[in-house]
C-alpha cells in the first residue's frame, strides 16, 4: 500500500523528514502573518494628504472636485461625519525625485495617493488628530502633507476667524509635538514635520480675502490664541509635580516670540504655505493646490 | 407634496438627489450635525439600520425630515417634505428607496477610496416608486367611500363593451395607459383574483387607472383617512403580490419568495407558504382559463404582453421597472424573514459545532465578526462599571446601546477580543460625547466682548457671567474660584451679589472679595463687589450691576445668584426673568460631582429654565477631588442636555479650579480601579 508506506516513511527520523518538519513549523507562522497583514498593508501603503479644515470650508467639495476631475458636474456636499479616503491619481507630473515614494507607479507621470477627507465639526477633531498620533511614529510619513482648508470669504468675520484659528493652532500644536519627539530622537529635519498647505478657498466670492491676507489675519489670531491658551487654567488631571515641565510643550512656534508667524514653525521642519484658490466658480482654480501637493508627494 | 429627497455617504457626498422645491441650504446640515454628530435629545441612538419609522422624524420651523440610515455602506437616506402636509406613505418611501438603492448599487458603494457612484438610473426607479405610494394611497382614499364590492362590476362591463371590437388599437391603447399609469399597474392587475370572470388584466388598469384619476385624493383627505389607506395599501401589496408570481409561475424561487408576503406578521411556518403559493397560481389559472374560453383571440394578445415582458421589453420599459422595483423589493423582505428564521432556529449539530470552534479561534486571533450574542455579556458588564463610577442609569444605557449598535456586524482586528474592542468603542463614544462643538477659550472671548477690534463695529461692554444650580454645591465658591483666575490675567471684575434671599449670603461673598482683593492687590488685580443687600429682585439687581459696570469700566461682571431646588416651579421660574434682564453672555450651572441619578433632573430642568430661547453655557462640576474616579456625574448631566462641561474643581483653594480635560475624563471613567 503506497499510503502505508508513505505514513511509515513519514514517521522514520530521516534528516529529510526531520528538516522538512522544522521547515515547515517555521515557516508556517511566517506565511500566517503574512497572509493577515496582506490586506492591511495595501491599502495604507499609498502615501496620505491630510484634508482638515473648519466646517463648511469646502474639503468635501475639493475632494469630490479631485478626484472627478475639471470637467465633471460639482457635486453636491454636505456635513461630513466620518473620515473618507479617496484614491486619486496626480495629473501633473511629480516633480520631486528625492520622495522615496513606497507607492507602486512611482517612476511614471501619475502618482497615486489618498487624500483623506475628514470632517470639520469641532465634536469630531478628536479623530483627526488621533488619525495624526496613529500616524507617528513607526514609519516614515504615511501622512505626507497636510492641507488646512479655510473659508476666505468668512475670515473677515471674528467669530469664524476665531475658529479656523483655534484649530490651526490646535493642529500645528499636534504637529509640533510629534516634530519635536522625532528631533529628541535624533531623526534629521528634514524629515520631522509634514508640510502644511493653508488654502484660502473661496476666492471667487467678492468679499474674500486675498492669500496675504489670509496669511496676516489667520497669524494674528493664532497669536492672540497663544497668548490666551497660556495665560488658561491648568487641565484637570494635571498633577502639582507637572506644572511648568510641560510649559514649552504647549507654546506653538518659536518659545517666547511676541509674534507668531508661519515661518516659525520650520524650526520644526513644518513648511507653511497660504495658496488662494476655489473649487467652483471662476477665478485661480485649484490648480496650484494639485502642484503643491504633487511636489510633497 | 415631497420637497426633496436625498441620499448622502457619511463622507458628506450627496450620490443622488431630486429636489422638488429649493431648500434652504444649511436644512440638512444642521440635520446631519444635529442627529448624527450631536445626538440630540430624542434623535439620540439612531445610528443603525432601522424603518425609517422608528427613526423620530427631525423637525426644523417649516420641514420635517423622515430618515434611515445603512450603517455597513455609511449611506444616509432623507426625505424633506413640509411639516404642515401629513404623509402617511413617507416611511414606506424612504425605506424602499433604501431597499432599492442598496440593492441596486450596493456593490459601488463598497468599493474603498472612491466617492463615485454611478447612480443616474435612479431616477426612473424613484419616480416610480413615489408614483405608486402616491398612488396607492389615494386610490385608498377613494375607494372607501364607493364600497368594495359593486364598484368593480360596472367599470369593468363598460370597459369589456367598449373592446372587443378592435383588438390591435385596444392592445396599443391598453399598453399606452398601461405606460402612462403604471405606477397603479399592480393594484389595478389585483382586480382579476378577486372577480375571477373577468378577462383581461390590462382593462381593469385602465378602469382603475379612470378611478385614481378621477378622484385624487386632496391633502385633507389623505391626512383623516390615514389608518384606512394604509390597510388598503397592505392589502393591496399582498395581492399584487400574488398576482405577479401568478405572471411568473415558470420560477419557482421567486413564487416562494412572494408567498412571503402573505405570512407578513412573520410567525407562519412553511407550510403555509406553500399552501398559499399553490393556491393563488391555481385561483389565477381558473380567471386565465375562464378568460380563454370567454375571448381566446383577444386573450392572446394580453397573454404575450404578461409573459412576454422579457422579450418584449423595450416597449415595456416602464412595466419592467415596475416588476424589478417589485422583485427588488420582495426579494430583501424574504431575506429578512428568512435572516430572522435563521437566528430563531438552530442550525445542524455540526455546523454549529464548526462555528462554535471558528468562533473560540477568532476570539483569540481576531477578525471576529460581532454579532449582537457576542457583545450582550460585554456590554452588560461595561453597564455596569459605568454604573459603577457613578453615571445615572439612563446615560450608561444609552451609552452601551449606541457602542452596541456601533459594533454590531464590526469585524475585530487581528488579536484583538471584544471586550477591548469594546473598550476603544466607549472610548471613542465617551470622548465625542464630552468633547464641546466649540471648544471655550474664556480669555479670548472676554478680549473679544471688552476690547473690539476696530473692524467689528461693537461697542466695548463687560462680559456678564452668572452662576446657577441647586443649594450647596459651591456656587460661590466656584465664582470666586473663577474671580481668583480672572484677576491673575488682570481682569476689573464686579462681583454681584445676586443672592437676596438666604442670609449671609452677601456678607459672605464681602469675604471672597476682601481676601481676593488681599490675594491680587500685588499682581494688579481690581475686584468690587455690588450688593443692594436682602429683599431685593434679583434680577433687578443684576441688571443694575451690569449697568453699573459698563459705566465705570469694569471687564467682567459675576453674578452669583440664590440657590434653588430644581423642581420648585416657583423658585425655577424667576430664571427666565433674571436671564432676560441681565442678558449674561454665559450661564453656567455648577454641579456637584457627588449627586447621583438627580443629576440627569437638575440639568434637565435648569437647561429648560430660561425660556425658550436661551440655554446654559456649560457646566462647572465642584467637589471633583472627593470622588476619586467617580466622576460618572458629568457623563450624566452632558448627556441629558448637550452642554459642554467647562470646569472642574479639585479642591479648596481659590487657584483648584481646572480645565475640563476630555482625556482625564475618559480615563477616569474607563479605569478599571
Amino acid at each position: 500500500m503506497a499510503f502505508t508506506d508513505f505514513a511509515e516513511y513519514l514517521l522514520t527520523p530521516t534528516p529529510a523528514v526531520i528538516f522538512g518538519g522544522i521547515f515547515i513549523v517555521l515557516l508556517v507562522p511566517v506565511l500566517l502573518h503574512f497572509l493577515l497583514t496582506a490586506n492591511v498593508s495595501s491599502l495604507t501603503n499609498l502615501p496620505t494628504i491630510l484634508l482638515v479644515g473648519p466646517s463648511g470650508a469646502g474639503k468635501t467639495a475639493l475632494a469630490t472636485r479631485m478626484e472627478r476631475g475639471p470637467d465633471a458636474q460639482p457635486t453636491e456636499t454636505h456635513t461630513t461625519t466620518n473620515n473618507h479616503s479617496i484614491e486619486i491619481e496626480t495629473p501633473v507630473p511629480s516633480s520631486s525625485s528625492e520622495s522615496p515614494s513606497s507607492s507602486g507607479p512611482s517612476a511614471g507621470e501619475h502618482v497615486k495617493f489618498l487624500l483623506t477627507d475628514t470632517p470639520g465639526h469641532g465634536k469630531l477633531r478628536a479623530r483627526v488628530f488621533n488619525r495624526l498620533d496613529a500616524m507617528g511614529e513607526n514609519d516614515k510619513g504615511r501622512v505626507r502633507a497636510v492641507v488646512f482648508l479655510c473659508d476666505a470669504a468668512a475670515l473677515s468675520d471674528p467669530d469664524s476667524l476665531r475658529h479656523a484659528a483655534a484649530y490651526l493652532h490646535d493642529l500645528l500644536l499636534v504637529l509640533q509635538r510629534r516634530a519635536s519627539a522625532r528631533i529628541r530622537a535624533g531623526a534629521p529635519l528634514a524629515k520631522c514635520g509634514n508640510p502644511v498647505l493653508v488654502a484660502a478657498n473661496k476666492l471667487d466670492l467678492f468679499t474674500a480675502l486675498p492669500g496675504t491676507a489670509v496669511k496676516s489675519n489667520l497669524e494674528a489670531e493664532v497669536t492672540r490664541i497663544r497668548a490666551s491658551r497660556s495665560k488658561r487654567l491648568l487641565d484637570s488631571g494635571v498633577g502639582a509635580d507637572e506644572v511648568g515641565s510641560e510649559a514649552q510643550d504647549d507654546w506653538l512656534g518659536e518659545y517666547a516670540s511676541q509674534k507668531f508667524t508661519f515661518e516659525q514653525m520650520g524650526e520644526f521642519g513644518i513648511d507653511i504655505d497660504v495658496i488662494g484658490g476655489n473649487v467652483t466658480g471662476e477665478g485661480p482654480g485649484i490648480e496650484k493646490w494639485w502642484q503643491w501637493m504633487a511636489y510633497r508627494l | 407634496m415631497l420637497d426633496a429627497f436625498e441620499i448622502i455617504t457619511t463622507s458628506g457626498v450627496v450620490l443622488w438627489s431630486r429636489t422638488f422645491t429649493p431648500l434652504h441650504a444649511n436644512l440638512i446640515n444642521n440635520f446631519i450635525s444635529d442627529v448624527f454628530i450631536e445626538e440630540k435629545g430624542a434623535n439620540a441612538a439612531t445610528r443603525d439600520d432601522q424603518l425609517s419609522s422608528t427613526n423620530p422624524p427631525y423637525k426644523s420651523d417649516q420641514h420635517t425630515l423622515k430618515y434611515t440610515f445603512v450603517k455597513e455602506l455609511g449611506v444616509i437616506f432623507v426625505a424633506v417634505y413640509r411639516s404642515l402636509l401629513h404623509l402617511s406613505w413617507i416611511d414606506k418611501l424612504v425605506d424602499n428607496i433604501k431597499t432599492l438603492f442598496v440593492d441596486l448599487y450596493g456593490d459601488q458603494l463598497k468599493k474603498p477610496n472612491t466617492t463615485i457612484i454611478e447612480c443616474h438610473g435612479f431616477d426612473e426607479y424613484f419616480d416610480q416608486q413615489v408614483r405608486e405610494l402616491e398612488g396607492s394611497a389615494s386610490k385608498g382614499a377613494a375607494a372607501v367611500p364607493e364600497g368594495a364590492l359593486p364598484q368593480e362590476e360596472p367599470t369593468l362591463s363598460g370597459n369589456l363593451g367598449d373592446e372587443p371590437p378592435l383588438p390591435p388599437g385596444l392592445r396599443y391603447k391598453g399598453r399606452a395607459l398601461n405606460g402612462a399609469n403604471s405606477g397603479e399597474e399592480p393594484s389595478a392587475e389585483s382586480t382579476p383574483n378577486l372577480s375571477p370572470t373577468t378577462s383581461r388584466p390590462s382593462t381593469p388598469s385602465a378602469a382603475a387607472a379612470h378611478l385614481v384619476v378621477g378622484k385624487p385624493g386632496p391633502g385633507g383627505k389623505l391626512s383623516r383617512r390615514a389608518r384606512k389607506m394604509q390597510n388598503a395599501g397592505a392589502s393591496h401589496g399582498a395581492v399584487s403580490s400574488g398576482d405577479e408570481a401568478a405572471a411568473r409561475r415558470t420560477k419557482p424561487v421567486k413564487t416562494a419568495k412572494k408567498g412571503r408576503k402573505w405570512t407578513d406578521d412573520g410567525l407562519a411556518d412553511e407550510q403555509d407558504d406553500v399552501q398559499l403559493d399553490y393556491s393563488i397560481p391555481s385561483q389565477t389559472g381558473i380567471a386565465a382559463d375562464a378568460s380563454t374560453a370567454a375571448r381566446s383571440s383577444a386573450v392572446e394578445h394580453v397573454d404575450s404582453s404578461t409573459w412576454g415582458s422579457t422579450t418584449t421589453k423595450g416597449q415595456f420599459i416602464l412595466k419592467d421597472l415596475d416588476d424589478e422595483v417589485h422583485d427588488i423589493l420582495a426579494s430583501a423582505k424574504s431575506k429578512a424573514d428568512a435572516n430572522n428564521n435563521k437566528s430563531t432556529s438552530a442550525s445542524g449539530l455540526l455546523g454549529s459545532g464548526l462555528n462554535t470552534i471558528s468562533g473560540l479561534f477568532r476570539n483569540v486571533v481576531g477578525g471576529k465578526t460581532l454579532t449582537k450574542e457576542d457583545l450582550d455579556k460585554a456590554m452588560k458588564g461595561m453597564e455596569e462599571h459605568l454604573l459603577k463610577k457613578n453615571v445615572a442609569l439612563e446615560a450608561a444605557v444609552r451609552l452601551c446601546e449606541g457602542v452596541e449598535k456601533e459594533l454590531i456586524g464590526v469585524k475585530t482586528g487581528s488579536f484583538e477580543s471584544i471586550s477591548s474592542r469594546i473598550q476603544s468603542a466607549m472610548e471613542a463614544s465617551l470622548t465625542k460625547m464630552l468633547t464641546p462643538t466649540n471648544s471655550l477659550d474664556l480669555l479670548r472671548e472676554i478680549d473679544a466682548i471688552t476690547r473690539p477690534g476696530p473692524a467689528s463695529l461693537r461697542t466695548p461692554r463687560p462680559y456678564v457671567v452668572s452662576i446657577v444650580g441647586v443649594n450647596g454645591v459651591g456656587k460661590s465658591t466656584n465664582l470666586s474660584k473663577m474671580c481668583f483666575f480672572l484677576l491673575q490675567n488682570k481682569y476689573r471684575v464686579l462681583i454681584a451679589a445676586g443672592d437676596t434671599f438666604r442670609s449671609g449670603a452677601v456678607e459672605q461673598l464681602a469675604v471672597h472679595v476682601r481676601n481676593l482683593k488681599e490675594l491680587t492687590i500685588r499682581e494688579g488685580g481690581h475686584v468690587d463687589l455690588y450688593q443692594k443687600g436682602y429683599g431685593k429682585d434679583a434680577a433687578q439687581v443684576a441688571r443694575d450691576a451690569v449697568a453699573h459696570a459698563t459705566a465705570e469700566g469694569y471687564d467682567v461682571v459675576l453674578i452669583d445668584t440664590a440657590g434653588r431646588r430644581h423642581n420648585d416651579q416657583r423658585l425655577m421660574s424667576s430664571l427666565e426673568k433674571f436671564a432676560d434682564f441681565a442678558k449674561p453672555d454665559k450661564i453656567l450651572m455648577v454641579g456637584e460631582a457627588l449627586v447621583g441619578t438627580d443629576s440627569v433632573a437638575q440639568a434637565r430642568n435648569f437647561n429648560a429654565a430660561f425660556g425658550a430661547t436661551r440655554s446654559l453655557d456649560g457646566f462647572i462640576i465642584s467637589k471633583c477631588d472627593t470622588v476619586g474616579n467617580m466622576v460618572g456625574t458629568l457623563v450624566s448631566l452632558v448627556h441629558a442636555t448637550g452642554v459642554p462641561v467647562l470646569f472642574v474643581g479639585v479642591g479648596q483653594h481659590y487657584s483648584d479650579l481646572r480645565n475640563f480635560s476630555v482625556k482625564w475624563a475618559v480615563e477616569k471613567l474607563l479605569s478599571s480601579s
